[in-house]
């Protein structure tokens, strides 16, 4: 044992990279906080679940049908989404979620050297995945909430390969109107890749927000990834995608993996790809359950944010790790944004009112306590 | 924040006295070639050969010895690694005698000095066999009466990285400013500080103004794999409601988020720290320069959502760590860990910290032994004859092993105060010796 050291083999990039350990099982945390039943509020996950003609797909799916490949390259899924965005199949990449497509694009066009430019407060998989591949990560300080966009030209060079935006941005909600990124993209000019994650597009109210599927023909460098894990509730399959400009799509297939998508994930994405009235209805959720939250964060005196997307980020008087410690012990659980760099904010996904009237039940609870508590102390 | 510069040099040889010119010329060597001036250099040979020769008898079939130099920021560290049975190291306690009436206590003598002649020691083992290592920090000139210029309040700042310059002067600030708190001692010695930043054991942040006047600052260095110990914030002539000071505290969260790191602690906060993003773990008790107890919270924050853990305790401390785990909402399982009659080594080691400065010591666990109870008596003792104010004893609830000491604490008047949780491989209890205790 003692000449074998795993330091050694590791590349430098990666020997200062710390694993992600994810949450436990939610079995796991309410055993260990003694909750009896947990609303999940941290993933931002849709809770009508998935469309119904989605269910229906995963409900029949044959057992005997694991034994088989799926397809290699979703090439039904592809041809339904050229088709309802009137583009060409061979412009659509699917993943195993849209992390796995963004270590596609970061493998495509990054070598030695090059950067990638995002923002400090925001998903965090762009920063990661550059890092450990060995790239460097400019991260531009939020502006107003909101991506800074001359913050982030002042930050391109020539070793940038990558502008990585999120729209609208996770977790503020805010978002770049179709002039701010119009101006964006050319200034940026095509000498780099511009990345539109829009994850939460289905969830968008906006008029002036911009439809990136719409820009492709304009802009041949940007790539717009979206998710079937947000308002198409298949978190669980892991199952995302890419579209761009043909050259650039047919770059990054180099560097994909085949096969990493499951057919049940193909298929029940297949499926729920046309509903649009589980859209519509997953809005009125939203819609509701925010007014919600408007409203009783009003009159808890709890600041807040929230913009477009299926969440709110509320700030608190106090840690929010400690707030998350608390609320698990109250059966309702947040994801806490010391994380984002958001330290003493939590983000909480909209969900159905009973989810909605238990959390703020539970955080009334726990803001007395600590009122409690400062009235004693002072 | 690398844990360690990776500059190494390694021996093999057998534990016979014939190597002894060898491994002693080694580490002289090494330990110039890493950067030790010549006092601690011979300082760590000396401590080498008595560790060989040592080996050399406790091991009569003469296995291999593997010795490793390596450089830290303001240290060279040497470990051997070696196979033994069974090893007594109780000569590295404290309060070891030697004894000149048997062999045995000749070559106990010989590790007593060894213990004596470096900064630190640790012990462990694991499947590769005993990791035994020295360690010997380099020396540094102390503080100079170098004037500085008072700063102003600032009109505007922004939170950055200082130089290595702006960090010696920050130092100065702080110990200008705030001479009254508690700081870490290596704060003594400005070159050691940038040492420690330029190798990435310790990180400074600096709140300055464009035109580069510095208002204030805060530091932090890894305590750990999992924890950051933090220092500050530490303003200077700054106005109230300059919001420097959570700007400082919310610079030195971000600078530690999406990392591997859970927890960050204040040990010793100053007045400055912006509470409302930390949780009260507790208070222990240090003495001001008059002699007065002075009561000092220390605080803490998770860095992430808290998975729970598992936690090994002695029944003496259950009570103690479920009203604790309670009030601060911490999700733990606790294991209680009881010996049930298996072989056990007849010494236990302890390893002591000692800032005279500020006027405690710091006990911890090396190794284990049945001797537990007269071996805590015996440092007490000695602590409390050096009229060292205040003693603490670290337990580490992630090794189940540490909780053995839990009755020998109990009995040679130590109570539990505080948890620090992820603070050690698990959760961390200190302990702190009742000075009452010292006069019966």
């Amino acid at each position: 044992m003692r000449n074998f050291s795993v330091q050694e083999l590791l590349p430098e990039y990666v020997k200062h990279f710390e694993p992600y350990v994810p949450s436990k099982p939610d079995s796991e945390l309410m055993k260990l906080y003694g909750c009896s039943h947990v609303f999940r509020l941290n993933n931002n996950e849709n809770p009508l679940g998935p469309p119904p003609a989605a269910q229906e797909v995963i409900r029949s799916f044959p057992p005997r049908r694991a034994a088989v490949y799926p397809s290699g390259d979703a090439y039904q899924l592809r041809r339904a989404l050229a088709e309802k965005f009137h583009k060409d199949p061979e412009q659509f990449i699917v993943g195993n979620g849209a992390n796995e497509v963004i270590s596609f694009v970061i493998k495509a066009f990054c070598a030695p050297g090059n950067n990638i430019v995002t923002a400090d407060k925001t998903f965090a998989v762009y920063e990661w995945v550059a890092q450990f591949s060995g790239f460097e990560a400019r991260l531009v300080p939020l502006k107003d909430y909101a991506f800074d966009d001359w913050g982030m030209m002042e930050q391109i060079d020539e070793r940038t390969k990558l502008v990585f935006i999120c729209n609208p941005n996770n977790p503020t909600g805010t978002y770049w109107n179709c002039d701010k990124l119009a101006r964006f993209m050319d200034a940026a000019g095509r000498r780099l890749i511009v990345v539109l994650d829009e994850a939460y597009f289905e969830f968008v109210e906006a008029k002036d927000f911009p439809n990136g599927m719409d820009l492709i023909g304009e802009y041949p460098n940007l790539v717009v990834f979206r998710t079937f894990s947000k308002m198409y509730g298949l978190a669980g399959l892991r199952i995302g995608y890419l579209a761009g400009n043909t050259e650039v799509v047919d770059a990054v297939r180099r560097t994909c993996v085949v096969y990493s998508v499951n057919g049940m994930a193909q298929e029940a994405a297949l499926a729920a790809l046309e509903d649009d009235e589980h859209i519509h209805r997953s809005r009125l959720l939203v819609k509701e359950g925010k007014d919600f939250l408007r409203r009783e964060l009003t009159r808890l005196g709890l600041p807040f944010i929230t913009g477009e997307g299926n969440f709110v980020m509320i700030r608190l008087p106090f840690s929010d790790t400690l707030a998350y410690r608390k609320l698990m012990t109250k059966g309702v659980m947040v994801r806490t944004m010391t994380g984002f760099r958001f330290p003493n904010h939590i983000r909480v996904t909209v969900s159905h009112m009973e989810a909605m009237q238990a959390f703020i039940e539970a955080m009334e609870q726990v803001l007395a306590e600590f009122r409690g508590g400062c009235r004693r102390s002072g | 924040m690398a844990l360690r510069v990776q500059t190494e040099v390694s021996l093999k040889v057998k534990a016979g006295m014939e190597f002894l010119p060898v491994v002693t010329a080694f580490a002289e060597k090494a330990s110039v070639a890493l950067g030790l001036g010549g006092p601690e250099s011979l300082a760590i040979t000396l401590a080498t050969e008595e560790v060989f020769v040592y080996l050399c008898a406790a091991d009569p079939a003469h296995g291999p010895v593997d010795v490793r130099c390596w450089r830290g920021a303001y240290y060279v560290e040497e470990e051997f690694l070696f196979q033994a049975r069974e090893l007594n190291l109780a000569a590295f306690n404290l309060t070891a005698q030697p004894s000149l009436h048997s062999d045995r206590g000749f070559e106990d003598t010989g590790l007593l000095i060894a213990s004596r002649m470096v900064d630190r020691f640790r012990v462990s083992t694991d499947d590769a066999g005993f990791h035994l290592t020295l360690v010997k920090e380099k020396n540094y000139p102390p503080l100079d009466e170098t004037i500085l210029p008072e700063p102003a309040a600032l009109k505007s700042f922004s939170v950055r990285a200082p130089d290595p310059d702006e960090l010696k002067v920050l130092i100065r600030l702080i110990l200008k400013h705030h001479r009254k708190l508690i700081l870490p001692p290596a704060f003594n010695f400005p070159g050691k500080v940038v040492d420690m930043a330029a190798a990435g054991e310790l990180s400074a942040l600096v709140a300055a103004d464009s035109a580069g006047h510095l208002g204030g600052c805060i530091l932090f260095r890894r305590l750990g794999m999992r924890m950051v110990e933090f220092f500050g914030p530490y303003l200077f002539n700054q106005p109230p409601g300059s919001g420097m000071a959570r700007a400082l505290g919310e610079a030195c969260i971000a600078a530690v988020a999406r990392s591997s790191i859970v927890g960050l602690i204040s040990r010793y906060p100053s007045p400055d720290l912006p509470v409302e993003y930390f949780e009260a773990l507790g208070d222990l008790t240090y003495r001001s320069p008059e002699g007065e107890p002075l009561e000092i919270g220390a605080y803490y924050r998770d860095m992430g959502e808290d998975p729970g853990s598992v936690v090994w305790t002695h029944p003496e401390l259950e009570d103690f760590l479920r009203r604790e785990y309670r009030r601060l909402f911490f999700a733990r399982e606790i294991r209680e860990a009881r010996l049930e009659g298996e072989a056990s080594s007849p010494n236990s080691v302890l390893a002591a910290e000692f800032d005279r400065g500020q006027g405690f010591v710091t006990l911890r666990p090396v190794w284990w032994g049945n001797d537990a109870e007269q071996t805590v008596n015996g440092y007490v003792k000695i602590l409390c004859k050096e009229q060292i104010p205040c003693i603490f004893f670290e337990m580490d609830l992630g090794r189940a092993w540490q909780s053995h000491f839990a009755t020998a604490l109990v009995r040679n008047g130590f109570q539990p105060r505080v948890v620090i949780p992820y603070g050690g491989k698990g959760d961390l209890i200190i302990f702190q010796h009742s000075p009452g205790d010292c006069e019966s």
